[in-house]
């Protein structure tokens, strides 16, 4: 027995030396990413820009590693439903995963995350803005932009506007809910008048409320916080009934290429948050990188959705090679690298902070003009001039 | 006064459509005693080809009627002939067979057209008409109110007029009987499925050109055509018509004076009540006569 306990603990000790002492470090390896997206149900549209954007990111990390690392992506479609996320992470934390990019809406990242959190998986994303998200004291959850940067841009452009009165119009999403009574305490700040309106998700007919921005409220601007359909919603009823309003401002998924495509006649002079304008053009290597490796994909033109997919992705990437070139390819060695970047990116500065949030977050506001949308906030990034008043119907 | 005058009249407008998505469930509810829950998904469909045939030949989409029609009713024979097929328990086992069948058609939907959200080009929908000068609506969804009012109408009088629509009505009053006075129930089914279709099909090409649609909304058209069946009583067009323009007028005046948000907590809650005081719904016959 002693002899060979003395035999397992030679055999142990030489084994620990092969492989950890002595051994020469590994140079190539395969990452698995995993990614849980809505490509069906109510999220589908925007869950398919994300994992388009992911996939590209995908492609730049395989083509500048190529030879030396290969990077693998895992995805499965959550349904737009928090229960079959939770499945997806857990699924794929089983099949070997070794980080997360995607996700959409706060309501489903909360769990899934929550579950990767358990299953010790680093996590990153930009599809859902909720404050609580990052508040949960997990390591490894890292989230590249923050309501608090959309909130920013339209609370700075009402300031500019030198409004006087402002009704929101929201959805009762948990995003959304949230962002609009950050623009209104916010604005409340500034000694506006603000009036709310939460309407639900199936609402066809947005005639109502427009008529109570119109006859009881009377404000001078209309900001709206929801999605695309709803913004079409409103505008056409807000085409319909014309109040007397300055000003059409909305959040995300407004100022994009495809709104202004597909409703000509609604967009003309409405504000929306945007990183870059439309068309846009790529001119930093950086931007001409993502443009081509997107375009040799998807034969497409990408939009914001695209671009913060593929910038998690490839930041999340970088964080993974240095870790693992550091012998710490795990959720702590991989979260300690993420909290190192800092890094000028197509869609801006992205450093973290200690909850992952990233405090250099700030959009910019474009405004639809004749088919085109120039970033007309703030001042240091302007590409065109704001068309004010202007609505629509004017 | 003008919010509460534009309130009831939107709900109004909304109603008429309600209706007209929910008729061709409640009149294969009539005659089969089976919920369509792929319903919505069908009106769905026929908005996509609306959007198909005007997106890729600028065509006026109410130029797609007949093609969505077509296509329509085929998917609605389709769902008959499965349904047909379950031989037990078939008012129960239908309802998983059809939910099953609108998540097919929803995904379908998806694969073919993608996510993007689509509404009709053509901006003579979208233009205004004012009565009064205080009651505002698009063109389309006058349209589509003065549609589901024909609709409605012409369906009660097919039913009420015509042989195949007492046949429909005997089968869906004693199907047993019926098939011992000479008549074909299996017929009458399939009629009232290929009316369903018909509608579903009016429905779709009303709502492409009033609002804008994408893949998952056919599940809560289901949801609101299944309600307002439920409220009208079983298989009664009068009970829709009054149903939808009751659920109507109640989200239009929720939506004024309280919140939009809880337009479909106060439906639900006068649904509710409704059912506690008339158990059959609005026009259902009671149990035992």
């Amino acid at each position: 027995m002693k002899f060979l306990g003395l035999s397992g603990f030679i055999g142990c000790a030489l084994g620990l030396a092969l492989g950890v002492g002595f051994s020469a470090p590994a140079h190539s390896a395969n990452f698995v990413i995993g990614e849980h997206t809505p490509l069906s149900g109510k999220l589908a549209r925007v869950g398919t820009g994300s994992h388009r954007g992911v996939m590209t990111g995908i492609k730049v990390l395989n083509d500048k590693y190529a030879g030396q690392h290969t990077f693998e992506l895992k995805t499965i479609d959550d349904e737009s439903s928090p229960a079959k996320a939770v499945s997806a992470v857990e699924k794929l934390a089983s099949e070997g995963v070794i980080a997360f990019s995607g996700g959409y809406a706060s309501g489903v990242i909360g769990p899934a995350s929550e579950a990767a959190n358990k299953a010790n998986i680093p996590y990153i994303t930009f599809g859902g803005v909720a404050t609580a998200l990052s508040q949960r004291g997990h390591e490894g959850f890292f989230r590249i932009n923050s309501a608090a940067g959309y909130g920013k841009a339209l609370v700075g452009l009402v300031d500019e506007m030198a409004l006087k009165s402002v009704s929101i119009a929201y959805s009762n999403k948990e995003a959304t809910h949230k962002m609009a009574g950050y623009i209104e305490k916010k604005l409340n700040e500034k000694g506006l008048k603000v009036s709310t309106h939460e309407y639900d998700a199936h609402v066809k007919d947005f005639k109502s409320i427009v008529n109570k921005i119109k006859l009881r409220d009377r404000s001078e601007a209309i900001v709206m916080v929801g999605y695309e359909s709803e913004y079409v919603g409103i505008l056409r009823a807000a085409k319909l009934l014309k109040p007397d309003v300055k000003a059409m401002i909305g959040v995300w998924s407004l100022a994009t290429g495809k709104m202004a495509k597909e409703f000509p006649d609604l967009m003309e002079n409405v504000y929306g948050t945007a990183m870059l304008p439309f068309p846009v053009s790529f001119n930093s290597p950086k931007q001409k990188l993502f443009y081509e490796a997107f375009k040799t994909n998807f034969k497409d033109e990408p939009s914001y959705l695209e671009q913060f997919g593929y910038v998690q992705t490839r930041l999340l990437g970088e964080a993974i090679v240095r870790a693992f070139d550091k012998n710490e390819l795990n959720l702590k060695g991989i979260a300690d690298e993420l909290r190192k970047t800092d890094e000028e990116t197509i869609s801006g500065r992205v450093r973290f902070d200690e909850h992952g949030d990233n405090p250099e977050f700030v959009q910019r506001v474009g405004q639809h003009q004749k088919g085109k949308i120039p970033l007309v906030w703030p001042a240091s990034s302007k590409t065109g001039e704001k068309v004010f008043p202007g609505t629509p119907w004017q | 006064m003008e919010l509460t005058a534009q309130a009831i009249f939107t709900g109004l407008l909304m109603g008429g459509f309600y209706g007209l998505v929910a008729v061709g469930l409640a009149l294969v509810f009539g005659t089969m005693k089976v919920i369509n829950l792929a319903h919505g998904e069908l009106v769905l469909l026929a908005a996509y080809i609306a959007y198909a045939v005007e997106s890729q030949t600028g065509i006026n989409p109410l130029l797609a009627m007949p093609i969505a029609m077509a296509v329509v009713i085929a998917a609605s024979l389709i769902t008959f002939y499965l349904t047909n097929k379950i031989k037990k328990d078939r008012e129960l086992n239908s309802l998983i067979l059809t939910f099953g069948l609108g998540i097919v058609l929803t995904n379908g939907l998806l694969m073919v057209f993608s996510a993007d959200i689509y509404s009709t080009q053509s901006a003579w929908f979208m233009e205004g008409l004012v009565i009064a000068d205080s009651l505002f609506s698009m063109r389309s969804e006058m349209l589509a109110f003065v549609v589901g009012l024909c609709a409605l109408g012409g369906l009660y009088w097919w039913l009420n007029h015509t042989w195949h629509g007492r046949a429909i009505r005997s089968v869906s009053s004693n199907r047993d009987a019926a098939k011992l006075m000479g008549m074909n129930p299996t017929k009458a089914e399939l009629w009232s499925w290929a009316i369903a279709g018909v509608l579903a099909a009016l429905a779709g090409v009303m709502l492409y050109v009033t609002s804008v649609i994408h893949p998952p909304i056919g599940h809560s058209l289901t949801i609101k055509a299944f309600i307002i069946t439920v409220l009208a009583g079983m298989g009664s067009i009068p009970g829709v018509l009054v149903g939808a323009l009751m659920i109507g007028v109640i989200e239009g005046l929720t939506t004024t004076f309280f919140q939009s948000s809880l337009s479909e907590l106060a439906s639900m809650t006068v649904f509710l009540l409704v059912l506690l005081v008339m158990p059959s719904g609005l026009f259902g016959k009671k149990a035992g006569h």
